[in-house]
């Protein structure tokens, strides 16, 4: 495959990979090398044995909109990208730091609302969100952390400077093929571990087992811990057994919990009613409880609520994270890291025009061709229009749903995103891609070593969600120099 | 455990019991088939009997031939008798349970149905039935296996046992009735090849060498209903499944009513007194014991399966 791999071309934009001049990043050089001299042959078939691998591993993911096929494989690129521990090293700083004043804004909004006072954040954005939650008010939950795992999107501009795109703190999902990614390019491409130290991802679970037993109400060496799935036809069901049997923890439907009049949770076994100490709840927030949120959830538990509030059991992200994981909030987030940590952001966040203020939204308005324009409170890539890739009527729908509801939008500069070589077609090609990192807080943070990349596979598509024909890449921190 | 996970992993067990079984049925028959003289055949009706199809195949096809009822057993995914549907059945049950399942079971269980869904389609002829059969035989076997060794002896392990039993033993007493009522169909009176359809029998429940063993080479009614019933050293044996089922229902919390269910269909076990009796009388007998195991399963259901709010 020397051929594919000499022709290989980003035009314009930061590749992982390949430097402007055509040579491979020194950290990405070894794997390279032994790429190269692969033949397009020997390539086609670790593509098949890959297919292959995940078949039988069972990796899928649910689209819901394919009717009978709900059972999809996971879509997965063998030439993982490669990331520096030097690189890293600050971009994890970065969102660690981030979480901190994350957690803290939520903690904030449900209780003395200083932000707000201080008039850093405004007040009618924040309260007059979907996302705030009238009932949690009043709660401090353990440690005052809210969000305990934050699944934030990172993508690199055309200089391969790291931005965050946006923070996911209700219920993340990609860390179990984070973690099967790494285990299938074992299987495929074992040759290419022999001369690199690559940062190890398995023991995530351990990493999330330790966080939430930190929040259980009650002291015992095992708590009860339970992980809270809205059930089979989840579009990540395939990611909450996983994550149930690494954390050697029931994995529940809402009709396997009740609460009882003592207003702790209890979950129905074989041996008769069992307390439940944490809920690592899966399911959104307005599903969980039909006497607190919605009344038609047919998922939720009845009275979780008023248990949590009660502190007989801890919820993981706690209700009402999702304050702060609104579109709109973003842009305030490098405000609140100094509000409240009185220091500078240490990874930047994208530019974004808040519709709601009339200067942005008039200069959102004249560019529609030139920005992403995305819903504030909608996640999975549903929903935006990215301006240079859609037509005249698009750009006028948009534009009448912005004046309409100028609240609900937000738009950002059409980032050069950064590209990887991804195998297409039989050849090397390179493809837009971004990184969802892992960010876990309770007693005490840390950050998966690497994340998810996803990796959009049309030619020149920006758009990389699995639900909308994206796929994804092994992600490797290596010791040394880029 | 979960009550929700435990009845799944006792359907998954049961289910895949169910293929395995259904496999070495078809697979054991077509053995007997090439054995006998053209005309002498017992009918394929039997194997739609056996499996509790009739209802399902009568809907689709005029005759009970080899052709039509192979495609319903190892190809139609809708008919809830065929080797495709247990084991669809089974793999959802995984699916769901695989958190409490070790890792490998998954990937084995879901392979297992990929492979069905693969080659089932062509695998209704004659050529292709065997190796297909024996696969999937083979295949169910590597799975009980990696869960007789790795699984825990814990609640997971006692419902996937159970089940697996029980499921075990309503096969077996299927099978003797359906022989018994196969043969007292075809003019009162018994046929030079019975010793071959008991034979085939034994086959189905890989009893034949352990059978010669036991009893002898000679293969007869009675000696086959006695060794299928009431062998206790046999592991497909109905009261050696019965046996299975009392050790683990007896590790259980709140297990009395079930207990008890379980010595009424014990109780029953041990009355058979297989000489002398008529096969109108075999017949009743195994009709009124498969109703004790529904029962037994029906207690174990609102045992474990189903607890309130309190």
């Amino acid at each position: 495959m020397e051929k594919s791999w000499r022709t290989y071309k980003s035009d314009g934009f930061f590749d992982e990979l390949i430097t402007a001049k055509g040579n491979p990043r020194a950290a990405a050089s070894q794997a390279i090398k032994f790429l190269k001299s692969l033949s397009p042959e020997e390539l086609a078939s670790r593509r098949v044995a890959a297919e292959l691998a995940i078949k039988e591993m069972g990796i899928s993911f649910t689209v819901y909109t394919e009717g009978g096929n709900i059972d999809r494989a996971w879509p997965f690129d063998f030439i993982p990208r490669v990331i520096t521990g030097r690189e890293w090293a600050q971009l994890s700083r970065g969102l660690l730091q981030r979480m901190r004043a994350l957690n803290c804004f939520i903690n904030d909004i449900y209780n003395e609302q200083k932000i707000l006072a201080d008039g850093i954040v405004p007040a009618d954005i924040v309260l007059e969100s979907n996302n705030y939650l009238e009932p949690c008010a009043g709660v401090t939950p353990a440690f005052g952390v809210w969000a305990h795992i934050c699944g934030s999107d990172i993508v690199r501009d055309h200089s391969g400077q790291f931005f965050v795109l946006e923070d996911n703190l209700r219920v993340p999902s990609g860390v179990s093929y984070m973690i099967e990614n790494r285990e299938i390019t074992k299987r495929v491409l074992p040759e290419l571990f022999e001369n690199y130290s690559i940062l190890p991802l398995d023991d995530y679970p351990i990493k999330l087992y330790q966080t939430l037993a930190a929040l259980s109400p009650r002291t015992r060496r095992r708590p009860n811990i339970v992980v809270l799935t809205p059930g089979i036809y989840n579009s990540a069901y395939f990611e909450h057994a996983y994550l149930a049997h690494g954390l050697g923890a029931e994995l529940v439907e809402g009709a396997d919990l009740f609460v009882a009049e003592d207003n702790c949770v209890y979950m129905r076994t074989v041996d008769g009613p069992t307390r439940v100490d944490v809920i690592y709840r899966r399911i959104n927030e307005d599903f969980m409880d039909p006497e607190a949120f919605r009344e038609d959830s047919v998922v939720g538990v009845p009275g979780l609520i008023r248990s949590w509030k009660a502190g007989r059991v801890a919820i993981a992200n706690a209700p009402g994270a999702g304050v702060a994981d609104d579109k709109v909030i973003y842009a305030f987030v490098p405000d609140m890291i100094e509000y409240y940590l009185n220091e500078k952001p240490i990874v930047k966040n994208v530019p974004t025009y808040l519709c709601m203020r009339e200067k942005d939204r008039d200069y959102v308005l004249g560019n529609l061709d030139k920005l992403v324009v995305k819903p504030a409170n909608e996640s999975g890539g549903y929903g935006i229009m990215v301006g240079p890739h859609s037509t005249k009527e698009t750009h006028k729908k948009f534009a009448r749903l912005i004046e309409k509801n100028p609240r609900n939008y937000i738009a950002q500069p059409t980032l050069a995103l950064s590209t990887a070589p991804t195998y297409v077609d039989g050849a090397i090609q390179p493809r837009h891609l971004d990184l969802r990192p892992f960010i876990l807080q309770s007693k005490d943070s840390w950050v998966t070593p690497g994340g998810l990349t996803r990796v959009a596979l049309q030619k020149g598509s920006l758009v990389v969600n699995s639900s909308q024909g994206g796929g994804s890449k092994d992600t490797w921190i290596v010791e040394g120099e880029s | 455990m979960l009550s929700r996970v435990a009845e799944r992993l006792y359907w998954m067990s049961r289910y895949l019991e169910r293929t395995e079984d259904t496999a070495r049925i078809v697979s054991a028959y077509n053995h007997l088939i090439m054995d006998l003289p053209k005309g002498a055949e017992p009918g394929w009706d039997i194997m739609v009997q056996i499996l509790d199809a009739d209802p399902y195949f009568h809907q689709r096809f005029r005759s009970v031939n080899e052709q039509n009822v192979l495609k319903v057993l190892v190809a139609d995914g809708s008919a809830s008798c065929s080797i495709p549907y247990s084991i669809e059945a089974a793999r959802e049950n995984v699916r769901t349970t695989r958190d409490v399942l070790p890792e490998e079971t998954w990937e084995l269980v879901n392979e297992l149905a990929l492979f069905v869904r693969e080659v089932a389609p062509n695998s209704v002829g004659r050529r292709n039935r065997h190796a297909f059969l024996a696969e999937v035989v083979s295949r169910c076997q590597t799975i009980n296996g990696l869960m007789a060794t790795t699984l825990p002896r814990d609640h997971a392990h006692s419902f996937i046992k159970v089940g697996r039993l029980l499921e075990c033993a309503d096969m077996a007493t299927r099978m003797v009735d359906v022989g018994a009522g196969d043969i007292l169909d075809r003019d009162g009176s018994t046929s030079a090849f019975d010793p071959l359809l008991w034979g085939a029998m034994l086959q189905a429940l890989s009893a034949a060498s352990a059978y010669r063993r036991q009893i002898g080479p000679l293969v007869d009614r009675d000696a086959v209903v006695d060794f299928v019933f009431l062998d206790t050293a046999f592991p497909r044996s109905v009261k050696f499944c019965l046996q299975g089922i009392g050790e683990e229902l007896g590790r259980l919390s709140n297990h009395e009513e079930p207990l008890r269910v379980l010595g009424r269909v014990w109780r029953r076990l041990n009355r058979l007194t297989k000489e002398d009796m008529t096969q109108a009388e075999l017949h009743g007998f195994i009709d009124d014991f498969q109703l004790q195991l529904h029962q037994l399963h029906t207690a174990i259901e609102e045992t474990w399966f189903r607890i309130a709010n309190s």
